[in-house]
């Protein structure tokens, strides 16, 4: 507790910097608007320079102060330019006071504050709403992607609504979170999945809960500088979100609609019948057997041929709406809007629908008071499908299944268990899976809060907020007797199976902060800002699962003849905080900012329950000195940053810290088993940071870059250690190495053409180099799947990255005998998990983004490509799909026509031989170049002109064609090298395995506004 | 400066630090409450029996994946690795075997340790906890060391001690077993709560089969007499109650499982292996064996889908373990039918072949319920160990006895090897765990042979 007291006497030294002293002398009073339509300003800050005396435009615009006649007044207001003028002998001074337009004069939100882009001394990235408008993106996590540098946004995979792996400067944690602290207007938002049953793999995705048409800007904090002000949580760097606001005004009303199509960007490429045939008679032979007796005769199991994927798969189609309308008076503003958005997945029965509405309101009561609300409400319904790794999954089924079934009999009627023909375990009927069951999620997201700011001085201001991130999920699911579940396995279903769960996830945050600014004398500059923040959180889970049904015309477990299983949960936890943050700068030249914060978090032990994050930087504008100013004719702006701090990582889960008991059943009495082995030194992760920036800007910003150099190194790594299971446990969660990432980012924005033809570039690129350093043990870590013969897919361990891929090198393939030939590491003769090796990582050398804008007259047209080099992808379908006949329950892929057959076959791929697991084990013959460059959206936008419109009394009509994953450059041999199977995975990243690939979106779209 | 003092009260936060700071823990007990007080005593023994409910199924797997009574039709590689006889360190079914051993070492020595420092406890209580907590150690040492040969011997909850532990050799884990068993037989009940619980006669079981594993026959002989004749337990007339009920008349222990927590499509949830995915089927041996006139009954063991045969299926399931509902997902640990075969198994090796007291007489109990064809003139005690191999498997395919009964009597290679080209005497003892090799320094080359 000591630390928090100690922070709370740092926030009263802040505080002290109020002592003021006024002086009179004459009053002057005058007017404030705004130069754009002369309406009244109010909350405008005046002050006498160089002295404490401020006063506040009340409602009216209207002020009054006490002032010298030598004495300068200086009018400020975010967002507007600040307007100085001096007293002289006037009593009467009207002010018009110009909004800000350039980009390095915008505001900027920086944690608990807010500031001039240009001041900025941190590494942050700032994606206007603008730049993703036309591109169809569900959440605001997708809106992030290839747009800023060191920010790598990929989609787990095509399921609309679906997971999306977001990491800023790489991964600094091997098991706690390695996601990105969303902020939402303050309120830190939920993210990961929301379901809480798992569906191989494809996750659903929280931050799809939110629309970002009602977004107007994202803040990506990257540095120590930026984000040591969230401390704990900081480590994955943050990400600010601030959603559309009024201006007082004209009421202006836009409506939006987009329809347009889905499908699969690459299908793929799989053996028909008789191929397949012909492939599984060898395999058999060559395993000494007779095929017929295995019962694969020609003409007759081939007699069938479905290509299941395309059974599966449809065209979807994708419609949203929205309106929105924005405005409000001098006192009062508001932005109010609703959306709806329908999207079909590309495999059947496969939908995602959100509605959601916003009510932003922003009031000054007085000159001194203001106060508002934001308030988010979402509905979702999410029609699932099952998928990767799960046999009885839609897409992943299709692939795998044998086209020696069909789906539908010749009455038209689905194939089910008990008809003939159903291909069974473990096949099953991928459009019987795909259509039959139902899993369906209902999500509802409350996200808002209440603000109150007063003025106690024009200096000080005081702020209070509440808010919340309450999520109300329902997940209904049935699975018929017809379907594998339901009525196939009767260890689960028998006669259909249901499952109805709930949960609550919602937390609830209040944040206090005192923000003090002052100018001394005309150089020196200060703000500075003192807070606590406590954010309590809850989780309440329930779920009921029940079997037997009558028939499946009852599918609700009332109806269940069985309900076998229930439970219900609450896990508590919480986060209470104290901050400062002080921002110097003296003739707009030094800039100094250090940040602190001491967190106490619920998920540690009594004596390692407190962390403290401070944070150090300094920015110099090397423009402004005097020396430079031979340079200006082309030099706008030239600033070195420089940061150093320390942040947080406490993403895993509750209790870790102490050795629990469980409740344990047996034979229908119940008691407590052994459940966890406890940690009391648990403690937080922690990422030291140190970030050097250079920010230029040329010729009135036709060119201008930010390059940043970057060093952080992870320590107390969370992670539950592998145990001896002798100990009776599997792991122990500890705090047990240390990681390092190093960086170079760099993003270039110019202006190419300037007239009639606009055209703008933005170009970023950024490498990572991420490095495990040390672990508690020399001993590898192994992650990912379970590999045939060598354990694991993955590895961490000491001076590789994470991501990295472990199993056998693969050689090639033996000319003689048509054997894989795997390097013998350890040279024994005999190929066995001792020649296991690192073969590869997921880690890309570079990852990026470019955009081109053309403007010309009304029309827009802009490309935006994104690429990644350099990483590497297990293709683990190719396990099931190239399996050198290790079982013959799978369809292979065109590749197996490649297989070796006859001595001195020169090839790559092993011979086929049923039942043989030896050329089937995990080896880099898996691996592939996961490089790729992909058109990730192209946009042609039309403005109509001006003077067409205000016959109608409408104000701008925007119609826009747009194109998401139109293209893609890739030696990749899956359908998709951007997808990854273990969501959210940082150990095992880079993984295909059967996983849905991207779809591409074609959409037409109208804006009007009035 | 009034006014900012006022204003740092506004900034204390609305809600009691310590309130979201220290959140009660939800339905979890920390260690050190967890046996504390007489009244969690019976907890942490039902807790032991969660646990070493655990290692039956795995049990099943190695004794009949390993041999040669199923074939592998599904996708788990670990289940093709032990019916192909490819069986390597980095398999699951090895580890999860071998962790769940020591899940019951660590459950037993957790209470054997702390139960002496409970004041209150009823002595008989206290006795018979104590009983079973060794009585459970103990068969999971004998699992263990027939499976993996010598392992570690975890005696105490020393978890630091226990992640650097070294493996003993097979003789020192069996004398150890032996000793929990006699302790145990001490003080457990002549008649436990139910089958679901152990009481004397379960330990008299688990003697019986441990001196036939020993060779030590009269022993054997002896204890599996002492169940017999305890009058507790009787054989179901009609076999298919067998197969098909949870704990039927003859059920000496067996492990409980409830719709509650009936394992459903858990990786070792048997009625998913045989009867939902069908992981493994029959193999044609097993078949051929429990359709032959001495099986008699016993083929109900196994049943026939037309419907299901097709390529390289042959249409039969294992019935054995059924869902939650059909109140058949019971586990086996030592059945009455097993004491009859210890017996004649001892008794052949005594040369008391035929007549009074004999193994043939052992036997024909079994073949007269099973409504097969007696036993008779058997001439050689060669013919009939022959013979109880066979016995053996009619009566107890599929609860996990085949692969260790071949192994201990020196069959594996023969059987195993006409069975699968891929057989090797390797496969006589399991890979000690890939993982346990690479976390524990002491187990680092002490990797069985051949692995």
């Amino acid at each position: 507790m000591h630390k928090l007291l100690s922070l709370v006497v740092t926030l009263i030294v802040l505080a002290g910097f109020t002592g003021s002293a006024y002086s009179q002398s004459r009053t002057v009073t005058g007017k404030v608007t705004q130069s754009e339509d002369n309406s009244p300003l109010p909350g405008v800050n005046v002050l006498v320079r160089g002295s404490a005396t401020g006063a506040l435009a009340d409602v009216e615009g209207n002020y009054t102060i006490s002032a010298e006649p030598d004495a300068v007044l200086v009018f400020s207001f975010i967002g507007f330019a600040p307007y100085e003028v001096r007293v002289g002998n006037q009593t009467t001074i009207n002010v018009q006071l110009t909004a800000l337009v350039t980009e390095l004069n915008q505001v900027v939100v920086t944690g608990y504050n807010t500031q001039q882009a240009r001041d900025v001394i941190g590494s942050i990235t700032t994606v206007s709403a603008d730049r993703v408008k036309d591109i169809p993106v569900v959440g605001i996590d997708q809106a992030l992607q290839g747009q800023a540098a060191g920010v790598q946004v990929t989609q787990s995979s095509g399921t609309p609504g679906g997971g999306i792996s977001v990491r800023v400067r790489g991964s600094t944690s091997i098991s706690a979170s390695n996601r990105p602290l969303f902020v939402v207007d303050g309120v830190p938002v939920e993210d990961g999945q929301l379901a809480l049953r798992e569906f191989g793999g494809q996750n659903d995705n929280a931050l799809a809960m939110l629309n970002p048409k009602d977004i107007e800007s994202y803040v990506i904090l990257k540095d120590a500088n930026a984000k040591a002000i969230y401390g704990s949580r900081g480590a994955n760097g943050v990400v600010l979100v601030t959603t559309k606001r009024g201006k007082s005004g004209r009421t202006s009303i836009s409506a939006n609609v987009e329809r347009g199509l889905t499908e699969i960007i690459r299908k793929p490429d799989l053996l028909n019948s008789r191929e397949l045939l012909e492939l599984q008679r060898e395999a058999v032979i060559n395993a000494g057997d007779d095929p017929i007796r295995q019962g694969l005769i020609p003409g007759v199991t081939d007699a069938v041929d479905t290509d299941w994927v395309d059974a599966i798969l449809r065209r979807g189609v994708y419609q949203q709406y929205q309106v929105s309308a924005s405005g409000g008076t001098d006192r009062t503003r508001f932005y109010l809007s609703g959306n709806f958005r329908d999207e079909e997945g590309v495999q059947l029965n496969n939908r995602f629908l959100r509605f959601s509405g916003t009510l932003n309101l922003d009031h000054n009561a007085t000159p001194r008071l203001a106060f508002g609300t934001n308030i988010t409400i979402s509905r979702l319904r999410n029609d699932r499908v099952k998928g990767d790794n799960f046999l009885d999954g839609v897409y992943s089924g299709a692939i795998k299944s044998l086209p020696y079934y069909a789906p539908y009999d010749e009455q038209g009627k689905l194939i089910g268990p008990d008809a003939p023909g159903y291909a069974g375990f473990p096949n099953f009927n991928p459009v019987a899976q795909a259509l039959l069951p139902r899993f369906q999620t209902f999500a509802t997201k409350i996200l808002g809060n209440l603000y109150a700011s007063y003025n106690i001085t024009p200096s000080l201001k005081f702020r209070a907020q509440l808010g919340t991130d309450f999520n109300d999920v329902i997940e209904d699911q049935f699975e018929s007797s017809a379907t594998a579940i339901g009525g196939y396995l009767p260890s689960v279903g028998g006669r259909g199976y249901g499952i109805y769960s709930t949960g609550v996830y919602a937390i609830f945050i209040n944040t206090n902060t005192l923000t003090f600014s002052r100018t001394i004398g005309d150089k020196h500059n200060l703000i500075g800002v003192a807070g606590t923040e406590i954010i309590p959180r809850i989780d309440r889970t329930s779920s009921v699962q029940g079997r037997l049904f009558p028939s499946d015309d009852f599918t609700y477990i009332t109806s269940a003849g069985i309900v076998d299983a229930g439970s219900s949960f609450l896990l508590r936890s919480g986060l209470a905080s104290v901050f400062g943050d002080f921002n110097y700068s003296y003739s707009d030249r030094y800039l100094v900012r250090l940040t602190a914060r001491t967190d106490g978090s619920s998920r540690f032990g009594e004596n390692r329950r407190f962390g403290f994050f401070p944070s150090a930087s300094a920015g110099w504008r090397i423009s402004s000195e005097p020396f430079m100013e031979r340079f200006s004719g082309f030099l706008d702006d030239l600033k070195l940053r420089v940061s150093y701090g320390f942040s947080g990582n406490q993403g895993i889960p509750e209790f870790q810290f102490l050795g629990t008991f469980s409740a344990a059943t047996y034979n229908g009495s119940s008691g407590t088993g052994p459940s966890r082995l406890g940690n009391a030194l648990l403690q937080w992760e922690s990422t030291r940071e140190a970030n050097i920036g250079l920010d230029a800007s040329f010729w009135n910003g036709r060119l201008s870059f930010t390059a940043d150099v970057y060093d952080n190194y992870t320590s107390k790594l969370l992670f539950a250690e592998p145990i001896p299971l002798t100990t009776g446990f599997g792991s122990v969660q500890g705090n047990i190495g240390n990681i390092a990432n190093q960086g170079v980012e760099l993003s270039v924005k110019t202006v190419n053409l300037d007239r009639t033809v606009k055209w703008t570039t933005d170009f970023n690129i950024s490498r990572n180099v991420n490095t495990v350093v040390v672990l508690a043990t020399d001993d590898p870590l192994f992650r990912g799947y379970d590999a045939t013969g060598v354990g694991s897919t993955n590895v961490v361990v000491p001076s590789q990255p994470l991501g990295t891929f472990w199993g056998l090198r693969f050689l090639g393939v033996d000319a003689a005998t048509g054997d894989a030939i795997y390097q013998d590491l350890n040279g024994d003769g005999v190929i066995g998990p001792d020649d296991a090796q690192v073969i590869g990582n997921a880690q890309p050398d570079f990852i990026g983004g470019i955009t081109n804008k053309v403007s010309w007259r009304g029309f827009e047209l802009s490309g935006f490509f994104q690429f990644s080099y350099g990483n590497e992808m297990l293709n683990l379908s190719k396990t099931g799909l190239l399996n050198a006949g290790e079982d013959l329950n799978t369809n292979q892929m065109r590749e197996a026509l490649q297989r070796w057959r006859r001595p001195g076959d020169i090839t790559h791929v092993p011979r086929y031989v049923s039942g043989d697991t030896y050329n089937n084990q995990q080896s880099s013959r898996f691996l592939e170049d996961g490089s790729y460059l992909r058109l990730k959206n192209l946009t042609l936008g039309y403005n109509l002109p001006a003077d067409l419109l205000t016959r109608y009394k409408v104000s701008s009509i925007r119609v826009y064609a747009s194109g998401t994953n139109l293209w893609t450059l890739t030696r990749y041999s899956g359908p998709d090298p951007e997808v990854s199977t273990l969501d959210g995975s940082t150990t095992a990243q880079g993984i295909d395995f059967f996983t849905l690939p991207q779809v591409r979106t074609v959409i037409l779209g109208l804006t009007v506004g009035f | 400066m009034k006014k900012i003092l006022w204003i740092l009260i506004f900034l204390l936060p609305a809600v009691s630090c310590r309130e979201v700071l220290e959140p009660k823990p939800v339905d979890l007990e920390i260690d050190e409450v967890a046996l504390n007080a007489p009244a969690d005593v019976a907890n942490v023994q039902i807790g032991l029996y969660n646990a070493f409910r655990g290692m039956a199924a795995p049990v099943v797997v190695a004794g009949d994946f390993t041999a040669d009574l199923v074939l592998h039709r599904g996708t788990f590689t670990l289940f093709r690795e032990l019916v192909t006889k490819q069986i390597r360190p980095s398999n699951g079914a090895v580890s999860a075997l071998w962790g769940s051993i020591y899940n019951v070492a660590y459950s037993a020595n957790f209470i054997l340790d702390r139960l002496p420092g409970i004041a209150g406890v009823p002595a008989q209580q206290r006795r018979e906890v104590t009983a079973t907590a060794r009585f459970l150690r103990g068969y999971a040492y004998f699992i263990g060391a027939h499976t993996y040969g010598g392992i570690p011997l975890v005696t105490t909850p020393n978890v630091a001690a226990n992640r650097t532990i070294g493996r003993s050799t097979k003789e020192q884990v069996l004398a150890f077993v032996l000793e929990d068993y006699l302790a145990a037989l001490a003080d457990l009940p002549e008649r436990p709560a139910g089958p679901g619980f152990a009481g004397k006669n379960a330990v008299r079981a688990a003697l019986a089969r441990y001196f036939l594993y020993q060779r030590e026959w009269a022993s054997a002989e002896q204890y599996a007499s002492q169940v017999i004749g305890s009058g507790q337990y009787r054989l179901d007339p009609a076999f298919e109650d067998v197969v098909l009920r949870d704990f039927p008349a003859e059920s000496i222990f067996e492990m409980g499982y409830t719709l509650a927590d009936d394992p459903g499509t858990a990786t070792f949830g048997l009625n998913n292996l045989f009867v939902g995915r069908r992981e493994v089927i029959p193999s044609n041996q097993a078949i051929l064996a429990l359709l032959s006139a001495q099986s008699g009954e016993r083929i109900r063991t196994i049943g026939f889908n037309p419907g299901q045969q097709g390529g390289t299926d042959n249409g039969w399931s294992v019935r054995k373990y059924g869902t939650g509902d059909e109140d058949n997902n019971n586990i086996y640990i030592f059945r009455l039918a097993e004491m009859y075969l210890i017996r004649a198994e001892a008794r052949a090796n005594l040369g008391r072949v035929a007549g009074a007291n004999s193994a043939t007489e052992d036997i024909n109990v079994l073949r007269a319920r099973a409504k097969a064809g007696l036993v008779s003139g058997v001439g050689t005690p060669a013919a009939m160990l022959t013979l109880i191999e066979q016995e053996r498997l009619y009566e107890l395919a599929y609860e996990g006895h085949r692969w260790y009964d071949l192994v201990r009597t020196g069959r594996a290679q023969p059987v195993l090897s006409a069975f699968s080209p891929n057989w090797s005497s390797t496969y006589e003892v399991w890979p000690i765990p890939l993982s346990e090799t690479q976390r524990n320094p002491s187990l680092r080359n002490a990797q069985n042979p051949g692995y």
